[in-house]
């Protein structure tokens, strides 16, 4: 289980307990843990999202710890803090994290905005390894001890709006997305490819991270009379909002969701209305790969949620710095871990993991569609 | 197609202001009779729809009679609130009320998340999907019931309000409370009713509204800051101003939305308050005797 910051200093004192009644077992607590700062959105439009990478997570921590650990017998021990889904929040639980409680690195961030406020504190400071963030800014604004595992809407939308434009026969399609660094990334780039393969963007409309309608916006894409919509929205619960309300008002064209943002939750929530929408995900379960089963497996020892990309990508976060740790002897020289980092190729839940000099990480990732409510990979998307 | 877009606008932007109104009926109806800025109300949104999901989904009953419990359930939280919550402040100042209101509503949406899980839901009501057209407009029934049920709902509390003796004796004690006391009115069964009455409100809009998306334990944070832009807006205290407020909020954002700009939507209902401060200072606070 996670163990809260406050617990901690319980089991702390259960250790010392169990440490002063045997021997052996002193010998087994000897090696103090490696601590890995989680820092996800616990509450407001991303606590779903948050969730879902905590478990991630700890589910891949467990089978590392299972196998002995890291460093020679330390056990990853995972710290949680709430970003509460804001960049100002996000940056002051790094803080708590670094100067307080001393992590030894930061596996974090499920939303752009909040990775790139946060980049400023841990620079220099710790390793950072981003997780689900797109904003091609991250990596290219970001530092020696930051690495990002998601592609960049940059590069995960080039090759989708290829398919796009090749296979989904549209004239012209309208853009609906969420009106932060991300949407705002998502709306330019595809505006800009889709023209320029001969798709006609009829206009894009924005929605705010607090909205729980979208009828409005969703009344004036239906008036362009778009072949297509494409929607970027990274909350699951405003993704399945939309997906329905865009039925809700006789909407009868293509619909496509943005790169790494399909999920069986998603689906489950959205009901009849997201059968056969169009994404692109790095995380598919119909394409074999025997570490993601075991995480599948020991995942669903521990949460009833279905295994999701998000968590797919926390437990990748997390195998690929325990690993480098590993690797590089270390949990606390983090020239050392980078560049073990970038000289290795890592085998995660997401297939072979590597990363470019910036830091960026290089995933497969896959073209899906929704089929009879589930997602089923068409083709490989890079 | 400019008519099609406005009228589909048009019904729009009634069926959010009728749920704004729902909502702020309850809320301008505790601060008239009891001078309590309730900061917790959008949490009695929020459990009206989670009680909703989970009577359908635990008890297996159907969607328009777990509308009716949560409605009665949530009442009756309402009822538990003042009892155990303001009851024994009433004296207090009323920062301090204001600021146990304010813990009330953390507490909720936190206990939310715990209890109910973070993961968003969807309430399955049958009338969620099926659209009609009336004409250009598409409208779910879900959305119809919407408007007919707050009409009604809005109706029936005027009625009970105007000619009911306890009707009479909230707006006695909505006047002057210690008059209002010296006369014989029961003070605290006053507040008990008010406070069934609003929390009810509360969870039926929560109810209503839930299956028009998907609901998630802090969905209670948006609910009540539109209820006091429509509050502020009609007047604290005022039932006839809460309904004019909450539809001309609802419309003047789908509006504002379609033919200004989508980034303007929230500023619109900031905007109006202003506004109506500006001119008519007896706005929030100051309008207390």
């Amino acid at each position: 289980m996670i163990i809260s910051r406050t617990r901690r200093s319980l089991l702390a004192a259960a250790v010392l307990l169990g440490a002063a009644t045997g021997a052996t077992q002193v010998l087994a607590q000897a090696k103090p843990p490696v601590r890995i700062g989680a820092i996800l959105p616990l509450s407001g439009a991303g606590t779903f999202e948050g969730q879902l990478g905590l478990e991630g997570m700890q589910a891949a921590a467990n089978i590392i710890n299972a196998k002995g650990g890291i460093l020679g017998g330390r056990k990853i021990e995972i710290v949680s803090y709430d970003d509460k889904s804001s960049p100002d929040e996000g940056v002051s639980a790094a803080r708590r994290a670094i100067e307080q409680d001393k992590v030894d690195a930061l596996v974090a961030n499920m939303f752009s905005p909040i990775a790139l406020a946060m980049k400023e504190v841990t620079r220099g400071k710790i390793l950072h390894m981003v997780l689900a963030p797109q904003h091609p800014k991250v990596t290219e604004e970001g530092h020696k001890w930051l690495f990002r595992l998601n592609e960049t809407t940059v590069m995960r939308g080039g090759n989708f709006s290829k398919f796009i434009c090749t296979n989904m026969n549209l004239k012209s399609v309208a853009i609906l997305a969420i009106n932060d660094d991300y949407g705002r990334a998502e709306a330019g780039n595809y505006g800009k490819w889709l023209a320029e393969c001969g798709v006609a963007v009829k206009g894009t409309e924005f929605f705010q991270g607090t909205d729980t309608d979208f009828n409005i916006q969703l009344t004036k894409i239906r008036g362009m009379q778009a072949d297509g919509i494409y929607v970027a929205a990274s909350a699951t619960s405003q993704g399945a909002t939309i997906y329905r309300q865009i039925k809700q008002l006789g909407y009868r064209g293509t619909v496509i969701a943005s790169g790494g943002n399909m999920n069986p939750k998603l689906i489950e929530l959205s009901g009849a209305s997201i059968e056969g929408v169009y994404s692109v995900s790095p995380y598919v379960e119909d394409v074999p790969n025997p570490i993601a089963a075991a995480w599948r497996v020991e995942y669903a020892k521990n949460y009833k949620n279905a295994t999701s990309f998000v968590a797919s990508l926390a437990a990748a976060g997390l195998e690929v710095t325990a690993a480098a740790m590993d690797k590089a002897g270390t949990s606390t020289d983090y020239d050392k871990i980078a560049e073990a980092i970038r000289g290795n190729t890592w085998n995660t839940v997401l297939g072979d993991t590597k990363f470019d000099n910036i830091g960026q990480g290089f995933i497969a990732s896959y073209i899906v569609q929704v089929k009879d409510g589930k997602i089923v990979t068409t083709s490989k998307a890079n | 197609m400019f008519w099609d877009i406005f009228l589909q606008q048009v019904a729009n932007g009634l069926v959010n202001g009728m749920g704004y109104v729902l909502i702020a009926v309850g809320l301008t109806l505790v601060f008239g009779v009891l001078r309590i800025v309730n900061f917790a109300h959008g949490e009695f949104y929020m459990l009206g729809a989670f009680v909703t999901f989970f009577a359908i989904k635990l008890l297996g009953v159907p969607y328009l009679a777990a509308v009716l419990l949560a409605t009665i359930a949530v009442a009756g939280m309402g009822v538990l609130a003042n009892q155990v919550l303001f009851k024994p402040l009433r004296r207090e100042h009323e920062f301090t009320i204001l600021m146990v209101s304010l813990g009330l509503s953390l507490l909720l949406a936190n206990g939310g998340e715990i209890v109910f899980g973070a993961d968003p839901k969807y309430i399955p009501s049958p009338f969620a999907d099926e659209a009609v057209e009336l004409g250009p407009v598409f409208l779910t029934w879900q959305r119809i019931i919407v408007l007919v049920a707050a009409a009604i709902l809005i109706g029936l509390v005027y009625l009970f309000i105007r000619f009911t003796t306890m009707g009479k004796m909230m707006q006695a004690t909505a006047q002057n409370r210690d008059g209002a006391a010296l006369s014989g009115v029961n003070i605290d069964w006053v507040h008990t009713y008010t406070f069934a009455l609003a929390c009810g409100l509360a969870a039926v809009s929560g109810a209503l509204l839930g299956p028009t998306a998907v609901i998630f334990p802090t969905i209670g944070e948006w609910a009540v800051l539109k209820a006091f832009i429509v509050v502020v807006m009609g007047g604290l205290g005022s039932m006839g101003g809460a309904v004019a407020g909450g539809l001309l909020l609802g419309i003047a954002e789908a509006l504002g939305a379609n033919y200004i700009s989508i980034a303007f939507k929230d500023a619109i209902g900031y905007g109006i308050v202003v506004a109506v401060l500006l001119w008519r200072p007896a706005g929030l606070f100051v309008a207390r005797k």
